[in-house]
């Protein structure tokens, strides 16, 4: 496939996953650790949405949907699709080590595995998600962090996982 | 492209049955089939939750390595699965201890 294409593709796959995994499992609800709740209630003081600011904050502090996402694609881009298993093994350990109480990790690493396995049929390697998921993650987390955490309190709100926090 | 070593579908074949393997003796040890609700607190033990997880990615190391020994890695399949049942009914608790304070 086209390279600019496959990474198109790729990224919007990668958002998807990440975003609707961690929003499902409940990201937005709860900081699950110290440091979410930090940088939550430091977004929302700079006009963000709180819900969104956890969202931010999760998947900054301890590996979630997004760094399986990412961990994912690499382990598939080194040993195959066996390497997509062993990363749901390291983000689930890391969680752990994090002491972050979640399923997201594992979840979206399972998922983004299967997702590669799928869409390499259609010819987009593993090298494109690994670039997309880094694009991703930057739309997210690197371009303005207000505007993108009242976008991620909107899809909570869809998703009926808004915060309860005040 | 992605490649599978050998036959890619008795390697699949050969997760399932590693799966099936630890979700069995995960319930025969007395696991809960499914954690406590809301699932949002992944400490507590269940058979669907850890176990598996452990099973495939234990095995997944084991066929990077090239090692399937006999049966085309059928055998490993069913050693790994008994395997992380059993380490996450008795030993995961000395393995990864439960944090104190942190989250709430």
């Amino acid at each position: 496939m086209d390279l600019i294409i496959g990474l198109i593709l790729a990224t919007v796959i990668s958002w998807l996953n990440f975003v609707i995994v961690d929003t499902f499992l409940g990201l937005p609800e709860a900081p699950g650790v110290k440091g979410a709740e930090t940088v939550g209630y430091s977004i929302k003081n700079r006009k963000g949405d709180l819900a969104g600011g956890f969202f931010q904050g999760n998947i900054l502090c301890s590996p979630d949907a997004s760094a399986g996402t990412l961990m994912a694609s690499i382990g598939v881009y080194i040993l195959g699709i066996q390497g997509g298993l062993i990363a749901a093994l390291l983000v689930y350990i890391g969680n752990r080590l994090c002491a972050d109480p979640g399923y997201a990790g594992t979840t979206g690493a399972l998922t983004m595995t299967l997702l590669i396995f799928i869409f390499s049929f259609i010819g987009i390697t593993p090298e494109m998600f690994i670039c997309g998921m880094v694009i991703a993650i930057f739309t997210i987390q690197g371009i303005h962090h207000p505007t993108s955490s009242r976008l991620i309190g909107k899809i909570a709100k869809s998703f009926g996982r808004y915060t309860k926090y005040e | 492209m992605i490649s599978i070593i050998a036959n890619g579908f008795q390697l699949f074949m050969n997760y399932i049955v590693a799966i099936i393997v630890a979700i069995v003796l995960a319930l025969a040890l007395k696991l809960p089939l499914l954690p406590e609700k809301p699932i949002r607190f992944s400490w507590t033990k269940s058979a669907l939750f850890p176990t598996p997880v452990f099973a495939i990615g234990i095995l997944a190391i084991f066929y990077s390595l090239n090692v399937f020994w006999i049966y085309k890695g059928l055998l490993i399949a069913i050693i790994v699965g008994l395997f992380s049942a059993i380490f996450v009914k008795y030993l995961f608790d000395y393995v990864f201890p439960n944090p104190q304070g942190g989250s709430e």
